[in-house]
């Protein structure tokens, strides 16, 4: 199970890395396994505003449709379009070419919430 | 306490995913649904099917009996054929769907679905002429279903007798890799295959054979789902039920005979006034999918509720079926289904949604 270090978890398997003022998000790899086979990612709408932990978008699988929660508050400034098309990028990379979208923080202090790689993979273990 | 099929063992060895699905552990996937689902229609599938009930009846009059039950008339069945069948009650409701083979002019075999097996068992027995035996052989024999446009060619030299003389909807007696078993072709998935019943270590061993050869994957509940809706086929618990008639769930043209039998009466009625809603298939052009419950609305107003959906990866869209009212189950009409987070248009397609399935393959001249 990949837990890339310098990104922050959420309890709810999201992850989330700031560079500047902007964040990227994404999910884990162990939401994405869970999920399986996606079908389909209802991207947020750019300019959506977000408070922590409200949902931002939600993932559709074969088997099970999740939420996806906003590890942090701020508004939604570009969202991840390849994925509206192919949701198996997120499945094939989600640190990567599969992130879901960017926001625009309100307050950094809301990453003070959240867990580096090594908190979350006890986490893990503890499920 | 879910019970464990007679493959469990190998589904663990397989990695499978594996959940409780009407009281029995069956693996929802192995590699993964979508993986699953293209190997059946391109190339070969085994599904557990283990789960479902089998029922042996024998006896002088078991042709009587079961034509006295089931809205297909038993006893004008050829040796060797097979019927789908449902099992109403006295109002029409329909209890259960499934499959009847004639195996010999006094036997037959029944396979029922998981959830309404002990039920279905119940209402039969106690509807049985006295010599008129009915065994359950559900928990020693199991089943598994050889899905897929290759499984002709895969399962051929394993059986005893001439397999390319099934045609779809026959079944005969045989042994496959040596062991008694009875083969059917038949499925759930549209696409050629045959459900293969047989004891304990034969069907083990038949399974295991199968998944040796590198064109077969095994897969899940999860691929066979989204198969069978691809095909506008019926999940018997919750595309139909107790709460609907053969009219409402479109399963009275193709699966009704005209004789009399527990419903029939009740049926004629129905037939004669109408029905007031009825089973469509859905589509729309979205990767976004409807789930069972969702309202169903014209202009505003809801006229029905979706029982199953899903993205289907052969047509590349969002499909499902649902119950909708009169004047509006015309193929073409145009319906708004309220998905949890928005609405999407949706237009009644026919059926099946997909249409390239080989389940109808005429075997002897593919072989010539």
């Amino acid at each position: 199970m990949s837990i890339p270090s310098g990104l922050l978890y959420s309890e709810q398997h999201e992850w989330i890395k700031l560079e500047g003022d902007v964040a990227t998000v994404g999910i884990s790899q162990h939401a994405s396994e869970a999920l399986g086979d996606l079908t389909f990612i209802d991207l947020p709408a750019v300019g959506k505003q977000l408070k922590q932990g409200d949902e931002a978008c939600a993932i559709e699988s074969c088997k099970a449709a999740a939420s996806v929660y906003s590890p942090a508050g701020g508004k939604v400034v570009e969202v991840n379009e390849a994925l509206a098309n192919d949701p198996a990028i997120l499945t094939n990379d989600c640190y990567g070419e599969g992130w879901i979208f960017k926001m625009k923080l309100d307050n950094a202090a809301d990453l003070a919430n959240l867990m580096d790689d090594k908190k979350y993979a006890d986490l893990l273990g503890s499920l | 306490m879910s019970q464990k099929t007679l493959l469990h063992d190998l589904h663990v060895r397989l990695q499978a995913r594996i959940v409780d699905f009407h009281g029995w552990l069956l693996p929802v996937q192995y590699e993964g649904i979508i993986a699953e689902h293209r190997c059946c229609r391109k190339a070969a599938c085994l599904f557990d099917t283990s789960h479902m009930g089998q029922f042996l009846l024998t006896g002088p009059k078991a042709a009587d009996d079961l034509a006295g039950l089931l809205t297909r008339d038993a006893r004008k069945m050829r040796i060797g054929q097979c019927r789908l069948a449902l099992l109403l009650n006295e109002q029409a409701s329909i209890l259960d769907d499934s499959i009847l083979l004639r195996l010999a002019p006094e036997e037959f075999m029944l396979c029922v679905n998981a959830g309404p097996r002990h039920s279905d068992l119940e209402w039969i027995s106690s509807r049985l002429s006295a010599d008129t035996v009915i065994v359950d052989q559900t928990e020693k024999w199991g089943k598994i279903d050889f899905q897929g446009p290759m499984t002709y060619s895969i399962l051929a030299p394993h059986v005893e007798d001439d397999l390319s003389s099934l045609r779809f909807y026959t079944g005969f007696r045989t042994r496959c890799m040596g062991k008694p078993a009875i083969i059917t072709r038949s499925g759930y998935t549209g696409e050629l295959g045959y459900e293969i019943c047989a004891s304990g270590d034969d069907l083990i061993q038949i399974a295991q054979t199968l998944l040796e050869h590198p064109d077969v994957k095994p897969a899940g509940l999860g691929a066979r789902d989204l198969l069978r809706l691809e095909m506008g086929y019926n999940l018997s618990g919750q595309d139909i039920g107790e709460f609907v008639n053969p009219i409402e769930a479109d399963m009275e043209r193709l699966m009704c005979d005209t004789h009399e039998f527990v419903g029939s009466a009740a049926l004629d009625e129905i037939k004669r006034h109408g029905a007031s809603r009825r089973l469509v298939a859905l589509t729309c052009d979205t990767r976004r999918k409807m789930s069972t419950h969702d309202q169903i609305l014209h202009k505003g107003e809801v006229v029905g509720e979706v029982t199953s959906g899903a993205y289907s990866p052969s047509i590349e869209a969002s499909i499902g079926l649902g119950y909708v009212k009169r004047g509006l189950w015309d193929e073409g009409t145009i319906l708004t289904v309220r998905t949890q987070r928005a609405d999407m248009d949706v237009t009644v397609a026919s059926k099946p949604m997909y249409k390239n399935g080989t389940c109808r393959t005429n075997i002897q001249e593919a072989v010539k």
